[in-house]
């Protein structure tokens, strides 16, 4: 069943990282996504790794829900992997040279590292912020952080404000294409079946109420809104106000310890491969260009 | 004998999953060809979900929908004719309005039956005629028209296949009392004159009373009671158990009884609780 979609999940709980600042979980993500692009070796994926298996942990997300979440990128992922596998050209032989296909050493590294990139990618910014963060708690962030820009006349308010609109009508929206499918399908429509063609044609059926019922709830939707005195930003005051407390600023210096971290490592991958030679500590601390 | 027919029929939503809700729970219930039965019972009874199982729209967790004692499940891909059969229509039907006529939108059902262009504009004629749309709103956009001629031109749309079984969720929801006796007056005459079955959903006792020949009771995902309208609202006490009312002039019928003036007759209708007082009336005249 369509209702079955899950677009951005919230699952509700009471981890530390539940409980963090909206702002701080998203300044978190960003950080996080510069240090997994920063990271350029082996050894820093490798620590990227365990950092982001503890961060799951702390946030007892089960790891199957995080899973799933990897389930619908798997072609991008492969995708990825295979470019990067076959369009690296390394400086050495290659090690496999077949028909048009050579495959370098470099190929293997470069392939593993996006997909374990595009995996950490996902995975971290699924679980700092939309598997832990409230859509509402996620659009006040949004807005907390951009209103710098209200000194040059952006309106954040009114687009954070639509943005948590929008996302709250996703579901209904959802319900309503389904309320709307099984009436036409008991006029004999069908969706499922015949050519391309004649499948888009059995859309109109579908999509004509779908949008004029969204039109006709945001115009109520307004009206509602209005009848409350809704005007904007216009001093507009606030339920709840975010505020940073003593755990944020934790996670703020575990991640730019993280960001520190990965940044060493990559100035000194060069040194530290002179100092130890051997094959493991090549392969190791070898730099992926 | 039984048009329709669900046996031993369950229905979970979600299944295997954290949300699994038990909608129906073994029920086995039938509903008789050429008459109209009424299906009653509180929000959240399972009403809803047995009407989508009646066209096939959902598809039983356990047990079997018969239709002319065949299983409508038996060939996947006969659903569709199932769908011309068994003609539903929704709460708030108006919603599924698209086309650039009501015209062209009640010819939908029938354009998918694969028809001729004479056959669908005659039976589009003859759908729009039971729900009271005239030749001018045929023309015209259907969201140009007021909601009770949405709702109509909607239930047109159904009538327009000729199913052998119409089944109406709330038909006369949120209209005011004169639109319900237009489209429940409407139905009740084309059900009668072309001996279709009709299974209708109401909350209402009285259009139950008025235009029902059998009721259904649900309650808690399962049959409460089945019955004819008069056994059915005779036994006020079961009913008020599981808080169903009956019609407010059965409630008057049964205090005049209980205060001691016997009365006979079809005692939950207006007309029929009148015919019984007359009639009470004139014995007791009679015996002065």
């Amino acid at each position: 069943m369509i209702s079955d979609i899950t677009l951005g999940q919230f699952f509700p709980g009471n981890s530390p990282i539940h409980k963090l600042d909206p702002r701080t979980k998203i300044l978190l993500a960003i950080a996080y996504i510069v240090a997994v692009f920063l990271a350029d070796s082996p050894v820093a994926f490798l620590f990227l790794i365990l950092f982001s298996v503890v961060i799951v942990l702390i946030s007892r997300i089960s790891m199957r829900v995080i899973l799933r979440a990897i389930r619908p990128i798997l072609f991008i992922l492969i995708f990825t992997a295979l470019i990067s596998l076959l369009m690296t050209v390394g400086e050495d032989e290659p090690l496999v040279s077949f028909w048009i296909i050579r495959i370098y050493t470099e190929g293997i590294y470069r392939a593993v590292l996006m997909g374990i990139r595009v995996i950490l990618l996902i995975i971290g910014s699924s679980v700092l912020l939309t598997y832990t963060t409230s859509p509402i708690a996620l659009t006040d962030g949004i807005e907390s952080l951009l209103s710098p820009l209200k000194l040059f006349h952006i309106p954040v308010h009114i687009f954070a404000m639509m943005m948590s609109i929008a996302l709250r009508f996703i579901p209904t929206l959802i319900e309503e294409t389904e309320k709307i499918m099984n009436a036409q399908k008991s006029r004999g429509a069908d969706f499922t079946t015949g050519s391309i063609v004649k499948r888009a044609k059995a859309l109109i059926p579908l999509l004509v109420p779908l949008v004029i019922s969204a039109f006709k709830r945001a115009d109520e939707l307004a009206t509602a809104m209005e009848c409350r005195c809704y005007r904007g930003d216009k001093k507009r005051t606030k339920l709840v106000k975010l505020q940073m407390h003593a755990r944020d600023f934790l996670f703020f210096a575990v991640f730019a310890a993280l960001i520190a971290a990965v940044v060493l490592l990559r100035i000194f991958t060069p040194a530290i491969l002179e100092r130890l030679p051997g094959a493991f500590w090549q392969i190791v601390f070898h730099r992926i260009r | 004998m039984n048009k329709i027919e669900l046996e031993n029929v369950s229905f979970r939503y979600s299944k295997g999953t954290p949300f699994e809700k038990i909608a129906l729970d073994d029920i086995s219930v039938g509903f008789e060809e050429g008459k109209i039965t009424g299906l009653i019972g509180h929000t959240g009874s399972g009403k809803s979900t047995l009407v989508n199982l009646l066209n096939g729209l959902y598809k039983p967790t356990e047990g079997r929908v018969l239709l002319d004692g065949r299983d409508i499940h038996e060939n996947p891909k006969e659903i569709g004719k199932i769908r011309a059969k068994v003609g539903l229509v929704m709460q708030y039907p108006e919603y599924q309005l698209f086309d650039e006529t009501v015209r062209a939108d009640i010819g939908f059902g029938p354009r998918n039956l694969g028809l001729s262009a004479e056959e669908i504009d005659e039976r589009v004629k003859e759908a729009a005629a039971f729900t009271g749309i005239t030749e001018q709103m045929l023309s015209s956009s259907p969201f140009d028209l007021s909601g009770g001629q949405k709702r109509r031109a909607a239930i047109a749309g159904t009538l327009a296949m000729r199913p052998e079984v119409l089944v109406l969720d709330e038909p006369a929801a949120g209209l005011d009392p004169r639109g319900r006796r237009e489209i429940l007056g409407g139905i009740r005459e084309y059900v009668r004159k072309t001996g279709i079955t009709l299974i209708l959903v109401s909350h209402s006792m009285e259009d139950m009373a008025l235009y029902c020949d059998n009721v259904v009771v649900m309650n808690n995902a399962r049959v409460f009671r089945t019955g004819t309208v008069g056994e059915i609202f005779s036994d006020a006490q079961s009913l008020s158990e599981i808080g169903l009312d009956i019609p407010r002039v059965a409630k008057i019928a049964a205090e005049l009884c209980r205060r001691g003036i016997p009365l006979e007759g079809e005692l939950y209708t207006v007309e029929g609780v009148a015919a019984a007082i007359r009639s009470y009336l004139q014995r007791k005249e009679a015996d002065v």
